[in-house]
């Protein structure tokens, strides 16, 4: 039974091109959240649609539990109807990474 | 002291000597002499129980003499005097001094009514004369508690229906116990107070039975459950060499013993959880074995694998063919516990195939999801925790690990909708205040328990204050205070207009429900230097109780929203973090959704899969359980068939049923889980059988196969 921390839970929405949005989950006192929380205001910067919660707060908790993410620092990205394309639970992805799941390729 | 007295001869001549205190009245006390009248006693005991002065004393006594004199009373009863004073201290403003003199007791017609009738606030207790006597001692320290161990504002808050504090006829214990057999197996059974002392065991019958008797103990100073961990593990090394029949044997004993303890406490059999693993679990690998006679075996328990697994599955042998007429045992329960290890340890689709048949054919196996690499125990109840470094350190010394939850505390959390009006912030802010009121709980229980053991060996809870291995029994360090929930389903509907499973929104609502009072109980954890964790309640007369006092006080609006039957007063709130029973979910759906509160829920939780009278195959129920454990959060489930048991033929059917089957007598129980165990659905109460009527059996989930009945897991 492996329990990675990269799950890939939609692969025919991978790749299409379609843009989608992207969940951060951080938290005030986790050493790898500022380099997630880095790559979040990076991507803003390109139009992509970036949410990001705190754990520490009600909302951040709700959504994170929502989502099953149980670690942080956390990334989801989602197709348009929120589905979950791809997720990084614990780890921090790369920029490169992110944006092939994000945009179809790597750009 | 209890009194009664009679009047001597005629009252007219008595009253002429009113003033000299010297009524010709026997006093007839509870220590069975007989006293004249002595208004000097009513000075004595106000002087003794309250703070008024000698003055307002003497005053009171002659008024209350005065009183008894010129009336017509016939037979004077020491509690009637102590109203009276009551009334005089009442009419002098003097509240205090009203409370510290009060009475504890229960009325004639009451106490009546309890030995002629059934107790329902907990199926758990049968009826009978060890069962009149818990609930009459549980009615007096219940007011007790309420009077002189809770502040008036937690006790209010108790009364109103806002919190609930549970097992307040056990206010001077803790409320459940986890513990290991290691304990035993080194130390012996030797228990203060008793009048034997036994030394380890060396014949695994006798361990057995030292821990028959051991939980009997624990049962006299908890209120609830009583825990063992790693129940297999820690028999295996006295089961070297034994046959399969002899390990059927003593298997059958185990259950047996547990599930027929009807004459412990009340009559009530003891609440027993029995922790099984098909591996070694990580954290005892290394361990040293203790063996026969207390003596370590040489060997560390890795080496005690096959008589660990062999007796793991003897006990589902057992519970597979159930009791003397084919019911499921009741107690002890099995939760097996489903981690990685459990995945990589041989034959385990074997185990799991044998667990999950029992799961089906008599719903007594409980799964319980340890994920990743974090090693957790189950304590009791449903409470389990990650261990952490500590805890790495007892476990090399596994008899230290002694766990306990010293009291739960449940909020109702519809009423805090209706207060909130369908405002958030007023919402958010009242749930604040429900738990500062939970917590004040704990903070009185602790200190009042902490008084008790604070008298050692030789105080009333000896058992828990016993040092064997440098601390007491009792680690208060490592105990847990339990804050619950009833109702979340029905606060999302008055604050939302939609139930749970309704819409995503009304989903993502409830989260942020218990997401608050997680982030809120971690405050009030690091500011008290204590643990704090949520709880699904069992909630098994709580729900009841919360949706009636709704309805006194919050109707009509709550007349729309409680579940169950009002016509029929079958009323009640949907249990904790769950979702509506009625709703027609894909069951594996269900686990899911339910789960994502889970790990939010520190102290464990639990999903029901309700049965009915279908019977799945095992290799479905294995399948079930492996995409709960891969694809979900959920920490717990369990699948309920129902039975009827006939009582004339005593034979047993699946199915609810008005007759039995076989021989058409109606005289029938009906059996299922009411909450996390097993009873007669004939001891319900009336919330609780309104539940039972709405249950969705997952009928549209459940299919005709070739291989028999398939519970479809998505």
């Amino acid at each position: 039974m492996s329990n990675d921390n990269v799950q890939m839970s939609n692969l025919i929405l991978c790749g299409g091109g379609r843009m989608g949005s992207i969940k951060i989950f951080t938290k005030a006192k986790c050493p790898k959240c500022p380099a997630v929380k880095e790559i979040g205001t990076e991507l803003k910067k390109e139009g992509v649609s970036v949410f990001s919660y705190d754990l520490d707060t009600i909302e951040g908790l709700a959504e994170a539990s929502f989502y099953s993410v149980l670690s942080t620092p956390s990334v989801i990205i989602q197709d348009e109807e929120e589905r979950e394309i791809m997720s990084w639970r614990g780890v921090v992805p790369s920029l490169q990474e992110l944006k092939h799941y994000l945009f179809g390729s790597t750009s | 002291m209890s009194t009664v007295i009679e009047m001597k001869g005629d009252r007219r001549e008595l009253k002429e000597d009113v003033e000299t205190t010297d009524m010709a009245l026997f006093v007839r006390t509870s220590d069975e002499a007989m006293y004249d009248w002595d208004r000097q006693r009513i000075v004595n005991a106000l002087l003794r129980e309250t703070y008024v002065d000698l003055g307002t004393a003497s005053e009171i006594a002659r008024e209350v003499e005065e009183l008894i004199a010129t009336s017509k009373i016939k037979m004077i009863t020491a509690p009637l005097i102590r109203e009276l004073v009551d009334t005089k201290l009442i009419e002098r403003g003097l509240e205090q001094a009203r409370k510290m003199h009060t009475r504890l007791g229960m009325p004639l017609y009451d106490v009546d009514q309890l030995i002629l009738h059934p107790n329902k606030e907990n199926a758990n207790v049968p009826h009978g004369p060890e069962a009149t006597n818990l609930t009459l001692a549980e009615r007096i320290k219940k007011e007790y508690a309420l009077l002189a161990v809770f502040s008036q504002e937690v006790a209010d808050a108790h009364m109103r229906g806002d919190i609930h504090l549970h097992d307040l006829g056990f206010v001077d214990r803790p409320y459940c116990s986890g513990q290991s057999l290691e304990f035993i197996k080194r130390f012996g059974l030797s228990l203060p107070n008793s009048i034997a002392m036994a030394k380890p065991a060396r014949h695994p019958e006798v361990l057995l039975a030292h821990m028959v008797k051991f939980a009997a103990a624990l049962q006299s100073h908890f209120a609830g459950a009583i825990g063992w961990d790693s129940v297999n593990l820690f028999f295996a090394p006295y089961l070297v060499g034994m046959s399969d029949p002899e390990l059927e044997q003593l298997a059958q004993m185990m259950i047996f013993e547990f599930s027929q303890q009807a004459v412990a406490r009340g009559g009530q059999a003891i609440f027993t959880d029995l922790n099984l693993y098909w591996e070694i679990p990580k954290h005892f690998e290394d361990v040293p074995a203790i063996g026969p006679g207390g003596v370590m075996t040489g060997k560390t328990y890795s080496g005690y694998m096959k008589e660990a697994q062999r007796f793991a599955w003897a006990l589902f042998d057992v519970y597979q063919q159930g009791d003397g007429s084919g019911r499921p045992f009741f107690f002890p329960k099995p939760l097996v516990h489903i981690t990685e290890k459990f995945f990589q340890t041989p034959d385990h689709m074997d185990f799991l195939h044998h667990i999950c048949d029992v799961a089906s054919e008599k719903g007594n196996t409980y799964f319980v999801f340890d994920r990743g690499e974090t090693a957790k125990i189950s304590e009791c109840c449903r409470l389990s925790f990650k261990l952490d470094q500590t805890d790495f350190e007892d476990a090399k010394q596994p008899w230290k690990m002694r766990y306990c939850a010293l009291q739960n505390v449940t909020l109702n959390l519809p009423r805090i909708a209706y207060l909130a009006k369908g405002e958030d912030t007023k919402l958010f802010s009242k749930i604040a205040e429900f738990i500062e009121i939970a917590v004040k709980a704990h903070l009185e229980k602790k200190l009042f328990i902490e008084k008790l053991l604070s008298l050692g060996e030789k105080g009333p809870l000896s058992l828990l204050a016993m040092n064997r291995d440098g601390s007491p029994y009792l680690r208060m360090h490592r105990a847990s205070f339990l804050i619950g929930m009833v109702g979340l389903n029905e606060l999302v509907q008055i604050h939302t207009g939609e139930e749970m499973h309704q819409s995503k929104q009304a989903f993502k609502f409830g989260l942020k429900v218990i997401a608050h009072m997680k982030l809120l109980i971690d405050k009030f954890s690091q500011r008290h230097g204590m643990r704090f964790v949520l709880e699904q309640t069992p909630a098994e007369s709580t729900a009841y109780r919360f949706a009636k006092l709704d309805l006194k006080y919050h109707s009509p609006k709550s007349g729309y929203i409680v579940k169950g039957d009002i016509s029929r007063g079958e009323v009640y709130y949907t249990n904790s973090t769950y979702l509506n029973n009625a709703a027609v979910m894909n069951p594996i759906e269900r686990v899911r959704q339910e789960g994502l509160f889970h790990p939010l829920i520190e102290a464990g939780a639990l999903t029901h899969i309700w049965l009915g009278e279908v019977r799945p195959s095992k290799a479905s129920i294995s399948n079930f359980v492996i995409k709960t454990f891969q694809r979900t959060q959920n920490d717990q489930i369990a699948f309920s068939p129902e039975f009827t048991t006939c009582n004339v033929c005593n034979r047993t059917t699946r199915g609810l049923r008005r007759a039995c089957a076989y021989c058409g007598s109606e005289d029938v129980d009906g059996i299922t889980r009411i909450t996390g165990y097993f009873t007669k659905i004939s001891s319900w109460n009336k919330g609780k059988i309104g539940e039972l009527r709405n249950r969705y059996r997952n009928q549209a989930f459940l299919e005709e196969t070739e291989e028999g009945v398939v519970l479809k897991a998505g």
